[in-house]
This record gives C-alpha cells, structure tokens and sequence, in this order.
C-alpha cells in the first residue's frame, strides 16, 4: 500500500493531479481530503490550496485484494453476498503461493491465544490471493472479539506484524472469529445507506463515528454508486471519520461547510 | 500475563534476547513492565503508538479472562 499527497486549487484539481500523475482512474485510489482547500474572497485573499491523500493499493495479478470475502469489483451496496470462507479452504494449495507465511501466522496466533489463556479454541488457516485468513472457532464468549471489534483488530495487527518481519514478501492476515468481519460489514453497509437517506432527507452532510481505514472503505464503497452522494474521510491518524454530503449541498456551499 | 506479552514482544523486535518482562502484582491490578533493547523500542510502541496499544488491547482481554486488571508500561 503506497500514499502520496496531492495539492490542488480545489480538491477536485488535486484528484486530477493524482490520476494522472499515477496513472490511474479515481476507483483504483482510496482518496481522502486533508485540507478543502477555499479560493478565498473573489478568488484573491486567503485563498488556499486543497490537499488530499491518496493511498494506492498495489495490483496483484488475481483482482485486488483488500479483503479477501469481497472481490473488490463487487457491487458492495447488495449485503446480501455469501461468505466464500467454505471455499476458501480448498484453494489453500491451487493459490500456489509460499506456505511459510500462512504456518507462521497461524503458529504466532495458536501461541498468543495459548497464553492469553483460552482453552477449546481452534485457529483454521487458509490463502488466498496473497491473503491468510486466520478463523478462531470455538470462543462463545465473544472474548477474542472484543468491544466493536477492538481486541480481534489489536490480534490482527500482532500477527501482521509477526508474519510480516519473518517473510521477505508482505503478506497480509486477516483473523476472523464467529463470523464477526462478515457481521461488521454488514452492519457497516446498513449504517451507511441508512445516513445517506438522511443525509438527502435534510440536505446536510451526515458523519459517521471515527472507524479504521478498512471499515471506512466499506462506507466508502457501500455509498460510491449513489450519485446524489459523496463520501470524504475527516479526520487525522488512523481513525477518522467519514463523512457523506448530498452532491446538491456541497457544490452550493463549498469548503468547511461541514465542518 | 507477563508470559503473554514477552512471547509478543519478543516475536517483534531484533533482538529478542534483550526483551525483558517484570509483573508488579498487585491487589487487583498488576503491572507489566516492559523492556527492550533501544533500537527496538520503536517496534513494541509503533507507529502513533499503535503496536503498543494493540498489546494492551490484547492484554486487556487476557486481564478480563483472569478478573484482574493489568497495566503495560514501555520502560525507556
């Protein structure tokens, strides 16, 4: 994953700037917008510049994976696709790629739950597309998930971290527990349609509370088809918000409007 | 708990044989002392501090399974 920043006069100029010096179109882009960027008065005084940031997710040979249970050219606004992770176990060994990654991140993830300690849990592993997909069976108790989903992101990123300082080649690991990646998303994509209706029912932009890069991706995605919509992230660090703006409201009263 | 985040810790850094983990058990809330060489100190703590708080969270779910509460300090 790669981030550049981009300046602009407004932040559509920036997002220009962007594809063309990347060389690609605006879905290929995860965009956010730093600064609005205003023109100042009659375009002379205080004007400033507009910033984004664009992140890029760098191409596989296979379609692009962010997650592996959504193909990324998937319409992501109908919930109602099925959980691939059954399939996945069978295409462990026709992705043909390196095992050492997908051994290593279950063993680091079979010892941090073995200290922890649970007892009964099963970790099952599986690769697909460059991704490992690591699912705990057996916690009821919703212990390794944690408050939305706060102590299964924190194990996550431990053995991303793990996986990724043995292995010369970044791989990346997903862990899952009861389904709950598939629940969030979900619940994720209702949430989001639900403020874009009102967002356009009172004509002002709606925000989201502060989520992670993956699950604003998902808001951002759920709502990238609606065409009276648009979705920008706020915020600073890791967590941000997002924010949807009906297209009327944003092209009357640009810049800082919503803030 | 202290075995927890050593393994963690150790897993992470260059030089794991520097990695040292001191508990400070007390009444209801012990704490985790955490140390690691200087060059690794970057690697437990992460970018905006987001290893470190990752270790927490998961430190934290530990301390709930044992009806305890458990503290990690980064030691400098």
């Amino acid at each position: 994953m790669e981030t550049y920043e981009f300046e602009g006069k407004t932040d559509e100029d920036a997002i220009m700037a962007a594809c063309s010096q990347l060389h690609l179109t605006r879905d290929e882009m995860d965009i956010e917008i730093i600064e609005p960027g205003s023109a100042g008065i009659f375009g002379l005084v205080g004007g400033r510049k507009a910033k984004i940031r664009v992140t890029v997710t760098p191409k596989r040979p296979e379609p692009p994976v962010e997650e592996t249970e959504i193909p990324v050219a998937e319409d992501l606004s109908r919930p109602s696709e099925t959980s691939e992770s059954t399939t996945v176990v069978t295409e462990e060994f026709m992705a043909g790629e390196d095992n050492g990654g997908i051994a290593a991140a279950k063993e680091a993830l079979e010892n941090i739950l073995a200290l922890i300690p649970v007892e009964g849990t099963l970790v099952t592993a599986a690769q697909r597309d460059g991704t490992i997909n690591l699912n705990i069976e057996g916690d009821k108790s919703g212990l390794l998930i944690g408050r939305k989903g706060r102590t299964l992101d924190a194990l996550q990123f431990i053995v991303n971290k793990i996986v990724n300082k043995s292995l010369e080649r970044r791989a990346r690991v997903v862990v899952d527990s009861e389904n709950y990646r598939e629940r969030r998303k979900d619940f994720l994509i209702q949430m989001a349609l639900r403020m874009g209706d009102k967002s356009k029912r009172i004509q002002k932009p709606v925000a989201t509370n502060l989520l992670n890069p993956h699950d604003r991706r998902i808001v951002h995605l759920a709502l990238r088809d609606d065409e009276e919509l648009s979705t920008k992230g706020r915020g600073e660090g890791i967590l941000k918000k997002v924010v949807i703006i009906p297209k009327k409201y944003s092209t009357s009263k640009p810049a800082k409007s919503d803030v | 708990m202290k075995d927890l985040i050593s393994y963690i810790a150790k897993a992470l850094v260059d030089k794991p044989e520097e990695v040292g983990v001191t508990e400070i058990e007390g009444e209801q809330t012990s704490v985790i002392e955490l140390k690691v060489a200087k060059e690794d100190l970057g690697k437990v703590i992460g970018k905006q501090g987001r290893t470190a708080r990752a270790m927490r969270t998961i430190l934290s779910a530990a301390s709930t399974k044992i009806k305890k509460r458990s503290v990690l300090e980064i030691i400098e």
